[in-house]
């Protein structure tokens, strides 16, 4: 039982990152339609930022995140304006196009940039354990899932309270109606996909201290993110909250129980059983 | 106007591409290597290439090979098998280098062999211990280091002479090298009699071993093996420590736990301490020239090296050799010169294949005490006695 409940913990903290992650492309794909594949390659730009930061100026991850996620806001408001707002309208198939193209670009221009290189920022916090009980949990890890506790809960409250957050809800609603209400269709879609960036940026920079950076980590995190939002259910963002803590955990389990090779694997077993079984994700709605 | 530049251009590289090719044909004398010079294994890349340069200084001080300067085309195979077997292409057909050395890891070891055999390009491997990268029977193919049947066979021995224990588990990377070690602990462990309580593998990429530790935790072993490169090894003691798992024995094949940096800072650290592992060279071992290799490698690196660099150091030695004793640049003349190869006193020690392409190498068993790798078996190699048990994580300082 011990074990069971130090794997659900486990997973519970690398979970709140996911659900970071997994609220992103929900974000973006909920306000806009276009699925983005290129969401791993921007959290993998947001570690570099904040590994940078730590390597030339010593700042630690735990305050570089927060430049990562300011970075890749400004970063994702210009690759909206210049790349995605021009096809908005256009196919599916021209979007995934885009989007996969500049997945490719950001990570060959990681690759030319820093190399291929594996990177660790060796903090100490990383090498500390909190125990409690019978428990044993990673210093660092909690201090990650605190922080994402914080953003998740922030951007849901933002999203179902504020003014720009009802806007954005109506757009994702009805999009030829919300500007007969007035709303600036084109200035929300690009600040909520540069918002859905950052929280990318943001859980790539609280994801560093535990990971090791190389230019094409990001990688599985797209596949992660989507299978999150699959089981989220389309769109909704605390669908993609739960799909993300629902992930994590399954993942830390199988990793305990089966063997660390499945961890992989599990995430589309998931994705597969929720696609035939309850298409519309585990909150059962079609829209956010 | 752009025409014409664009044209004087083209010109301008063609006499450059002309010059250089006639430059490399003329004064010199290219060997090719492949390694990971960057990528996830790039500290072992560095080795290679460390151990490259201060054989290339020694062999051009000599008067080079065959009367030029020698060169060494290095191709990075950032760590992953198809950049490997590009390297292949690129330094044969492009570079057109009559000898291959290389890879670092068994995975893209193993890739370049069909390669290599299809070009008839002799290949000296430094450091792949997975023995199926002998298993294709390739004439062309030679191997300098031991391999992983080699290190299980040293690791029991060692056990049997120090407690003997009875449980052990296996845990590795779930690769070429990390397969090709399980297997070779599984059928030694077997045959000395001992119990195998636990095997489990993991995928290096993904840093969190903590449900795999905490599994072998729970099948309470004497003693584990562990079959791992560096960032994967310093993760797993990190998190051996975190986990509070507490066997006897820690031991190892060798690889990321025998790595020069590991038991630094840019490892584990303190938590290298104890660690076991199979060794294929130390500085001090009493292999005549090791001590000189040693202090002419911290002399121009400001480290000291692990077996990785000296395996490189003593391929590119036994190239030049073979390629002096050819007489020629022809590849299938250099490869019989290799096989015919007979160095009796290298730093690395005797260096002669077998029929199979092997050299016999032996290998020793090493213990992290005080940030330091000592030789701790066989005893008529030993320079300190082994500490066992490791002292459990919370009774250490």
């Amino acid at each position: 039982m011990v074990h069971f409940l130090q794997a659900c913990m486990n997973g519970l903290l690398t979970g709140a990152l996911y659900a970071l992650i997994g609220m992103g492309l929900a974000l973006i794909f909920g306000v806009m339609r276009i699925v983005n594949f290129a969401h791993g390659s921007f959290l993998m730009v947001g570690m570099y930022v904040s590994y940078l930061l730590f390597e030339r100026l010593k700042i630690n991850p735990y305050y570089g995140f927060i430049a990562a996620g300011i970075f890749l806001f400004g970063f994702g408001y210009l690759v909206y304006k210049l790349l995605i707002q021009p096809i908005r309208d256009r196919s599916d198939f021209m979007q995934i196009l885009m989007t996969t193209g500049i997945a490719l670009i950001l990570v060959d221009t990681a690759q030319l940039t820093f190399g291929a290189d594996y990177h660790q920022t060796n903090i100490d916090l990383v090498n500390r354990a909190v125990h409690f009980g019978p428990f044993t949990l990673n210093a660092a890890s909690l201090l990650s899932f605190g922080i994402a506790t914080v953003f998740i809960v922030g951007l849901r409250e933002f999203v179902v309270r504020s003014r720009t957050g009802q806007a954005l809800r109506a757009i994702a609603q009805n999009r030829d109606v919300a500007p007969l209400m007035g709303i600036n269709v084109t200035r929300i879609q690009g600040f909520s996909f540069a918002l859905g960036i950052a929280f990318a940026g943001i859980a790539g920079g609280l994801l560093l201290p535990a990971l090791y950076l190389f230019p094409s980590v990001g990688e599985d995190y797209t596949l992660k993110a989507f299978v999150i939002v699959v089981l989220g259910g389309m769109g909704s963002i605390e669908g993609a909250a739960m799909g993300g803590l629902v992930l994590g955990v399954a993942e830390s389990l199988t990793s305990t129980y089966i063997g660390n090779q499945w961890a992989l694997a599990i995430d589309f077993v998931l994705f597969l059983l929720m696609l035939s079984l309850k298409p519309s994700g585990i909150f059962g709605r079609q829209r956010a | 106007m752009q025409g014409k530049i664009s044209l004087i251009l083209i010109s301008a590289v063609a006499v450059m591409v002309t010059v250089g090719c006639q430059k490399g044909a003329g004064n010199t004398v290219k060997v090719g290597a492949i390694t990971s010079v960057t990528g996830s294994q790039a500290a072992f890349g560095e080795a290679h290439k460390n151990g490259y340069a201060i054989a290339l200084d020694e062999i051009n001080n000599k008067g080079g090979v065959l009367g030029k300067k020698l060169e060494l085309d290095i191709y990075d195979d950032q760590s992953k098998p198809d950049q490997a077997v590009q390297g292949v292409s690129k330094l044969v057909d492009q570079d057109r280098v009559p000898v291959l050395l290389g890879a670092y890891s068994s995975e893209n070891t193993k890739a370049i062999i069909p390669a290599v055999t299809q070009r008839q390009i002799p290949l000296i491997i430094p450091t792949a211990t997975a023995d199926n990268v002998m298993d294709s029977k390739s004439p062309w193919v030679f191997r300098i280091c031991a391999g992983a049947n080699d290190y299980a066979r040293a690791t029991i021995a060692f056990l049997k002479a120090n407690g003997a224990p009875k449980k052990i588990a296996i845990v590795y990377e779930n690769t070429n090298f990390g397969q090709a070690n399980r297997k070779s602990m599984e059928a030694a462990a077997k045959e000395a009699g001992m119990d195998i309580v636990a095997i489990e593998s993991y995928e290096a990429k993904s840093p969190d071993y903590k449900p795999v530790l905490q599994r072998v935790k729970q099948a309470n072993p004497d003693v584990v093996y562990l079959c791992s490169y560096l960032l994967d090894a310093s993760t797993l003691m990190r998190q051996s420590q975190e986990v509070d798992f507490n066997p006897k024995y820690y031991t190892s094949a060798g690889t990321g736990f025998a790595a020069a940096e590991f038991p630094t800072a840019k490892g584990a650290g303190k938590n290298a301490e104890y660690t076991f592992s199979v060794s294929q060279w130390l500085p001090a071992v009493q292999w005549p020239g090791s001590k000189e290799f040693d202090d002419a490698y911290f002399k121009r690196f400001n480290s000291h090296p692990a077996y990785h660099a000296i395996q490189a150091y003593a391929a590119l030695h036994a190239a030049a050799d073979a390629m002096n004793r050819a007489g020629s640049l022809d590849s299938a003349k250099i490869r019989d010169a290799i096989k015919s190869l007979n160095l009796p006193s290298t730093p690395f020690g005797p260096v002669q294949f077998d029929a199979g392409g092997q050299n016999q190498h032996p290998v020793l068993i090493t213990q992290v005490q005080g940030g330091q790798y000592h030789i701790v078996f066989p005893q008529d190699a030993a320079d300190a006695k082994p500490i066992i048990p490791a002292p459990k994580w919370n009774e250490r300082k």
